[in-house]
């Protein structure tokens, strides 16, 4: 590799000083713009996702990502139950686009709804074929599985519409309902296998980085590399794009060279940057009606509410045990294959192939186990940087983000400000209830969308700010609104989205009108609970007895809080939680959760993906909370962005409800009611509601300590 | 600089010295266990067994282990029945992992541990186990497979 190099690059003239190398020529941009693909999985799609090896092997072509939510033993089991073939016959390939038709994220919890009917239709039109050529439980037909594994599709389209799948039906299984554990367990406690994209080594591999601005949105003006050329293993900088990236031979080296690297910004975001004026709900409020309404009751200047409540919420982060990291690599054709550990291959490879000017059919994503995802492995970034390196340098590349490139350049749950209004009728019921919040975006993110697509979409209220605002609860006259607001911080989709933050804000009011009328909690909101939601009603009955509620009662060292929610309409969730004050500190001492998504095809995964839900609510409710400090994030590791710990998680008792309904799904509902729960339950020992995310002993809030300083027209 | 990984007598490379151990043991030596989390050993992902002890392999440089004796995740169960520690049996009998990147760290900081002393009391493992991050919210798993391990490390054999 013959790398051309001089000392010192200066602003937009670096092309013409020479020191960039861009090999790979120009970097032609695909006209082909990149979206996420939206569309629904279909019988043509469902086809693709089921092969036969030679040596008998089912192989599932995976449309979902494996993110640690079980998702692939889950698909495993559904086919074994279909086929008759026995588990260990059956083998998961994680998503790769060389085989898997375009499929959209792995997010928002769909994965069993919406999929797994149709892979569970696969596998019955399979089995209808396997049975017609001798195959019996799995044993090949006497001209053994050659001929049906040379079949390039052994199902269609038809064949799938046609089917009919017995797995997602309520009634006697013999594997769907089972709980075997997920898959790559034995890999995970040995070490034994690749499964994570820095577990992807490939000969003649280098290391990048990218160089990144003390402060956000800062521009590079200069770097000095001239103590970084006397370090063995440098391999130069290249300005490639927007980005100025960094490689060396080693990982050890690459750190050396970043540290011997200097480099001068101008601009970025300004020490007085402020997210909590900006998302100000009183200042929204003030300035007249909010920009989204979703409904839209009206009340006048004279209207008396019983309770008027702001509640804050903070900026957080997905902090992923496993930073994002890809491998790139281009064959001398010019193919550009790359592995990475995310949850939207077919949108990797969409960006890639924009941003680097290629056809799509000339780059390969291959998805590796993701090492925790909760939202935040969604976008083309690390894949890009790798793609870019790779081919600037002529051999295979490995980016690895840093903990402190984790904290600063990926996107965090926005910050969100609240104000609920509510009164009650005299008999008690729900007269008036107003929820108007102002939310950084979610969906509409910056991180993912540039200017043109920011504008054309800030006509439309983004619906993952929305997720969870519109409360289950019966209301003669409601009013939700709110304002998607555009902060200097990347932005995005975290567990749950909106719903964590609105069904905490919902769930802390509702506790607070049935303290105000002296009535059990649980009890209010069985009383409340809309029609259209008896799941929910029944999911608080069974927390009640889980838990012994009756018999639960709070002290100013004990306190039991409850909190309920629906999530996306689908899957619903009731907790009960114990808090108890140690000292300046309080610590959940015990959770009790009933959680309902239907039909359940591993209930191990379910619990599991509840118990990490519920350990998030406790994150949410005390620990969590990202802030800006001279002109970025203030925190930049584990040491000052606490995280539950082990002794932070108490006993939890679970109860999974499944007695007939469609499955639906599990991987962010019990958060939504986790984490007011938690705040209840300290609001019922301290006789003060907690409006402020994270809970902390020299920040109470008083209730109704606000004015009220709008009125609608 | 000659040391011992996983049982066998190895060496590396002396232009290495200074490098990181983890780097060293995931690029030099293509071992899987030991993960990168936070470089600052704030969160045990890269955890390593030194001379039987737990130590945070992003924290060590390579000429540090000099003599020494490495095992990581890959090396845990050799000798053990079944290719398996008691811990790492432990985790699979209780399902613990979820996304699975942290579970080295758990595993090497509980097996640490136990081989010190298998009766560990709860207050001796929330010390050790606090300092092991998982995001997925495994805790409640862990707290379980330990207390397995426990069972099958101090039953007679």
């Amino acid at each position: 590799m013959a790398l051309s190099r001089r000392s010192i690059l200066k602003g937009l003239g670096w092309a013409t000083a020479g020191l960039v190398v861009t090999a790979g020529g120009a970097y032609g941009v695909s006209r082909r713009l990149a979206l996420p693909y939206r569309g629904a999985p279909t019988s043509a799609d469902a086809s693709a996702w089921l092969r036969l090896t030679p040596e008998g092997l089912i192989e599932i072509v995976m449309p979902r990502a494996e993110l640690g939510q079980g998702i692939a033993v889950s698909f495993r089991q559904v086919v074994a139950e279909e086929t008759g073939f026995p588990l260990e016959r059956i083998r998961a390939l994680l998503p790769r686009t060389d085989l898997l038709p375009p499929a959209r994220a792995t997010v928002g919890s769909d994965s069993v709804r919406d999929f797994a009917p149709l892979l569970a239709s696969a596998a019955a039109a399979l089995a209808a074929v396997l049975k017609r050529a001798g195959v019996v439980d799995g044993k090949a037909p006497p001209a053994g599985f050659d001929a049906l594994a040379a079949s390039p599709r052994l199902i269609d389209a038809a064949a799938i519409g046609k089917a009919v799948p017995v797995s997602l039906k309520p009634g006697a299984k013999w594997m769907v309902g089972t709980e075997p554990p997920t898959d790559a367990i034995c890999a995970i406690v040995t070490g034994n296998e690749q499964l994570y994209a820095d577990d992807v080594r490939l000969p003649g591999m280098v290391f990048g980085a990218v160089l990144r601005s003390p402060r956000l949105g800062a521009t590079l003006s200069s770097v000095d590399d001239a103590k970084a050329r006397t370090l063995p293993g440098y391999l130069g900088l290249h300005r490639l794009g927007e980005a100025v990236l960094v490689a060396a031979q080693s990982r050890s080296a690459l750190e050396r060279v970043l540290a011997a690297l200097t480099s001068k910004w101008s601009g970025g975001l300004s020490d007085d940057a402020n997210l909590g004026l900006a998302i100000d709900i009183d200042h929204g409020l003030s300035q007249g009606v909010l920009e989204h309404v979703r409904s839209d009751a009206r009340f006048t200047e004279t209207e008396a509410f019983d309770l008027d409540l702001r509640f804050e919420v903070p900026l957080a982060a997905h902090a992923c045990m496993e930073p994002r990291t890809a491998v790139a690599r281009f064959d001398e054709g010019g193919r550009l294959e790359v592995w990475t550990g995310t949850q939207d291959v077919t949108f990797v490879r969409a960006a890639l192939a924009q941003h680097l000017g290629l056809s799509r059919d000339l780059v390969t994503v291959i998805g590796c186990r993701v090492g925790g995802g909760f939202g935040g492995k969604t976008l083309c970034n690390v894949e890009l940087e790798a793609a870019l390196l790779a081919r600037a340098l002529g051999c295979p590349v490995k980016v690895q983000w840093t903990r402190l490139d984790e904290f600063r350049e990926a996107f965090h749950r926005p910050p969100s400000s609240h104000r609920i209004r509510a009164r009650l009728a005299s008999d008690g019921t729900l007269d008036c209830w107003h929820h108007a919040f102002r939310s950084g975006h979610v969906m509409f993110t910056s991180a993912a969308m540039g200017p043109v697509l920011q504008f054309a979409t800030s006509f439309v209220g983004d619906p993952g700010v929305l997720r969870g605002a519109i409360p289950p609860y019966a209301v003669a006259r409601s009013r939700v609104e709110f304002e998607d607001v555009r902060l200097p911080v990347h932005t995005g989709p975290w567990r749950g989205l909106g719903a964590g933050p609105n069904i905490w804000a919902v769930e802390t009011a509702i506790d607070q009108l049935a303290r105000l009328r002296n009535e059990d909690p649980i009890a209010f909101r069985k009383r409340l609970v809309a029609p259209q939601w008896p799941r929910l009603g029944r999911a608080l009955d069974r927390v009640a007895a889980l838990a012994g509620w009756p018999a639960l009662r709070s002290s100013p060292t004990r306190g039991y809080g409850v909190a309920c929610g629906v999530y996306k309409e689908m899957s619903y969730a009731a907790v009960v939680a114990e808090v108890t004050r140690e000292g300046e500190r309080m610590r959940v001492t015990r959770l009790w959760c009933a959680h309902d998504c239907g039909l359940m095809l591993n209930p191990g995964q379910v619990r599991a993906q509840v118990e990490g839900n519920l350990v998030w609510g406790i994150g949410m409710a005390l620990h969590e909370s990202l802030t800006l400090a001279e002109g970025t994030l203030a925190q930049t590791s584990f040491a000052d962005y606490p995280l539950p710990r082990f002794s932070d998680v108490p006993e939890m008792t679970i109860e999974l409800i499944d007695e007939g309904e469609a499955p639906t799904g599990a991987a962010e509902t019990a958060i939504v009611a986790a984490a007011p729960a938690i705040t209840n339950a300290i609001a019922a020992m301290t006789g003060r509601p907690v409006l402020e995310l994270p809970w902390r002993p020299d920040r109470y809030s008083g209730c109704n300590a606000f004015q009220t300083r709008f009125l609608n027209p | 600089m000659r040391f011992v990984l996983n049982g066998g007598a190895t060496a590396i490379p002396e232009d290495m010295a200074e490098d990181r151990l983890l780097w060293v043991l995931r690029d030099h030596f293509a071992l899987n266990g030991p993960k990168y989390g936070c470089g600052i050993g704030a969160c045990g992902a890269c955890t390593i067994h030194l001379d039987g002890m737990a130590e945070r392999a992003c924290l060590l440089a390579a000429k540090d282990v000099e003599g020494r004796v490495v095992t990581t995740l890959e090396g845990l169960g050799s000798g053990a029945v079944g290719g398996l520690h008691p811990v790492q049996q432990a985790w699979i009998e209780a399902a613990v992992p979820q996304c699975g990147y942290c579970q080295n760290g758990q595993i090497m900081a509980a097996a640490a541990l136990l081989n010190e002393d298998a009766a560990a009391t709860p207050a001796e493992i929330a010390a050790v186990m606090d300092g092991v991050i998982c995001r997925c919210g495994t805790q409640t798993r862990i707290a379980a497979a330990i207390g397995r391990a426990q069972r099958k490390m101090s039953a007679p054999t």
